[in-house]
């Protein structure tokens, strides 16, 4: 700027030099980002477009794009097909998953904010260290402590009780599977959510009178529902597509809609019907999700009416 | 050490762009005219993808060797017919996908016969050449190279049902409302299409008629029902041995070899007595044939990667190669079946071996797979 102010003709020349550098810089910049922006678009697209396509395929088949058909849609919504069941289960257990984790997260989250103090940290990392195994190992893992003679079971007996509940290879060791798993995905969002309470409002509402469920209810609440809903949003779509809690721990008890797609691309060797159940759930995920986000007005739930 | 700043950061993107484009072309060429001597890359089922297989080759040949392993045969196949004809020069499945199959459907090719049929002389006596499964429908070419076999019909914890009633019992303990609950089904669909269709009193390997289809159903609908669960080979031993189940349809040598050579004997691999396939057999077994893809450009090391695994120390390996262990052609040799120790020959059940495959037909092909799949996958659903 100084160069510019000690120039000998600070006028239209100078101004046209400055527009000239500005709209050289924007092209230098998208040029650089080009490249990267070309990878990410490909990499984000492709296989969406390749699911599309094969969704239109002739049945079992691997002609994407050189045949058209809606005879995979017509199979999903035969009345005789039974994927409607896996379906279902899928959005139940997310659903009660969604349930089970906000009322479990939000005192954890609370106690992160305000009771754990310089503890928070460490405490919050010992819930994100499972994260870093493998989700099948922990799975495996509840498997071994649940299972006759396992951890559980076998500590029962040996305290001279008459055993464990048997609990394994059933639809609700399934939920506790994802709920377990998903925990973090709800906690995190949460606890964000609550930090943006200010103290000050709390201890204002509470000098003025306001009881405990009152300002839970009235402040709280209210301004920590962005993360709230955040992480219910991300956990719910996390755990329609969830797979390995009911392979694993409910030993296929239920069959659930990714399970479903995974033996129409294996075993079936169905890839057009695989791709249309895919692309049926993908877009039942993203329109529940525009839907749920065109219902929060994160503006007013912040608090900038 | 130098500052980073945005400009060296972008400087070093360039830098490796040109790099990737410089390379691009060249790696292009590599694939469409260089010999591929020192690359070799092999579809398979697990073991061979192994270390202990592999590492001797690749310090042998100096090659890069790499090997993906799939759980079953129609997936790999797919891979080939997808267009992945180009990458592989190897792929090793079922018997008759070979015949059957992949040479009418030209992605295989033959091998030099006049080379490789000499092995087949020093297999067990069932590979005694010309070996059906390794052969073309013509019985002019030699199209694969046979390795691992074994039976493959139920698996029972023997302290709960001796291996007596479960061979005399055969397919029926899966019609018995007695222990539903009790047994498991392993995660092999194709496999637990063969076996409904047996429990249900029925020869998979024919054209099925809309009655044998109800019954197929019906069947389905009842065994998974009772199922008390279906996972993946650790799922199943685990089960057996903590006493969740006492017997899982789908398995046999294959997937019980493993527990039984970590100290449970009583686990045992079963083939029934009779049962509805042709001859009044009762069970199943499989061979592996390894072939040749048509791949345009070849890998000439797959020829010798075919005649080092025949090398008596390396089909031990091969045998005992990580995950599962099973018994091999080779054994037919002394100086292989010397290797094999005394709890190695327990754990593939080498003592009933050969009267199990005599009491079993070979892997086929269902002409109608693909209804019977989609009956069963549904029944699967009705579980919950």
């Amino acid at each position: 700027m100084a160069d510019l102010a000690l120039a000998p003709a600070p006028g239209a020349a100078a101004e046209s030099a400055r527009q000239l550098r500005h709209a050289r810089m924007l092209s230098v910049g998208a040029r650089c980002a080009l490249p990267v922006a070309i990878l990410l678009g490909i990499g984000f697209l492709a296989p969406l477009v390749a699911i599309f396509g094969y969704a239109f395929a002739t049945p079992r088949s691997f002609d994407v794009f050189t045949s058209f058909t809606l005879t995979n849609f017509a199979t999903l919504f035969d009345p005789s097909n039974t994927v409607w069941l896996s379906f279902l289960w899928s959005c139940g257990l997310a659903l009660l998953t969604v349930a089970i984790l906000a009322v479990i997260a939000y005192p954890i989250a609370y106690g992160l904010n305000m009771v754990f103090g310089r503890w928070s940290a460490l405490i919050s990392v010992f819930f994100v260290f499972p994260l870093f195994v493998s989700e099948n190992v922990r799975l495996y893992g509840w498997v071994l402590f649940f299972i006759k003679n396992g951890v559980l079971d076998g500590t029962l007996k040996w305290l001279g009780l008459s055993g464990g509940p048997e609990v394994l290879y059933t639809p609700g060791v399934t939920l506790f599977g994802m709920v377990y798993t998903y925990l973090p995905f709800m906690l995190f969002p949460m606890t964000l959510g609550l930090a943006l309470v200010p103290r000050d409002l709390v201890d204002a509402a509470r000098d003025l009178g306001a009881g405990r469920l009152f300002i839970w209810r009235e402040i709280e609440l209210p301004l920590a529902m962005p993360g709230i809903l955040i992480g219910m949003l991300l956990t719910f779509v996390l755990a329609i597509g969830a797979t390995a809690e009911a392979k694993i721990l409910g030993g296929q008890s239920i069959i659930v809609i990714s399970h479903d797609i995974e033996i129409a691309f294996t075993y079936s060797q169905n890839w057009p019907l695989g791709s249309a159940l895919a692309v049926l759930v993908t877009f039942f995920i993203g329109a529940l999700t525009l839907f749920a986000l065109s219902k929060l007005d994160l503006d007013r739930m912040l608090g900038r009416r | 050490m130098a500052p980073v700043s945005r400009r060296s950061v972008l400087k070093g993107m360039g830098a490796g762009f040109g790099a990737l484009a410089a390379a691009g072309p060249l790696f292009n060429a590599n694939k469409a005219f260089a010999a591929r001597e020192k690359e070799l890359n092999i579809l398979c089922w697990e073991g061979y993808n192994s270390a202990q297989v592999l590492d001797p080759f690749r310090s042998k040949t100096g090659a890069t060797v790499k090997a993906e392993s799939l759980t079953n045969d129609p997936t790999m196949i797919n891979r080939l017919r997808a267009g992945e004809i180009n990458t592989w020069d190897l792929i090793n499945v079922n018997n008759p996908w070979a015949r059957k199959v992949m040479l009418p459907e030209k992605l295989i090719k033959p091998l030099p016969k006049a080379e490789f049929e000499p092995y087949f002389d020093k297999m067990l006596p069932m590979f005694k050449p010309p070996y059906k499964w390794a052969m073309s429908d013509s019985g002019t070419e030699l199209i694969g190279m046979a390795q691992r076999f074994g039976p493959y019909s139920f698996v029972v914890n023997t302290d709960k049902i001796s291996r007596k009633t479960a061979e005399d019992t055969g397919w029926d303990l899966f019609n018995d409302p007695a222990l539903a609950g009790k047994y498991g089904i392993l995660e092999s669909d194709d496999w637990n299409v063969f076996n409904i269709f047996i429990i249900a009193g029925i020869d998979p390997f024919k054209v099925h008629t809309p009655e044998e289809f109800a019954k197929f159903e019906e069947t389905a609908k009842r065994v998974f029902k009772g199922a008390k669960l279906i996972g993946d080979i650790a799922s199943m031993n685990q089960a057996l041995i903590s006493g969740e189940i006492d017997l899982h349809m789908t398995g046999g040598t294959y997937s019980v070899s493993p527990a039984r050579a970590d100290g449970h004997p009583n686990l045992r691999g079963i083939t029934p007595l009779k049962g509805p396939l042709p001859g009044g057999k009762g069970g199943i077994a499989w061979i592996e044939i390894t072939s040749t893809v048509n791949n345009p450009n070849l890998s000439p090391l797959a020829l010798e990667f075919l005649k080092y695994v025949q090398a008596p120390d390396i089909a031990h390996t091969v045998a005992f190669a990580e995950g599962t262990f099973n018994p091999v052609a080779q054994m037919g040799s002394k100086a292989c079946f010397d290797l094999f120790t005394k709890d190695e020959l327990d754990a593939i059940q080498w003592d009933s071996l050969d009267e199990e495959m005599a009491r079993s037909v070979e892997y086929d092909i269902v002409p109608d797979y693909d209804k019977a799949l989609d009956l069963m996958n549904a029944a699967k659903r009705l579980r919950g």
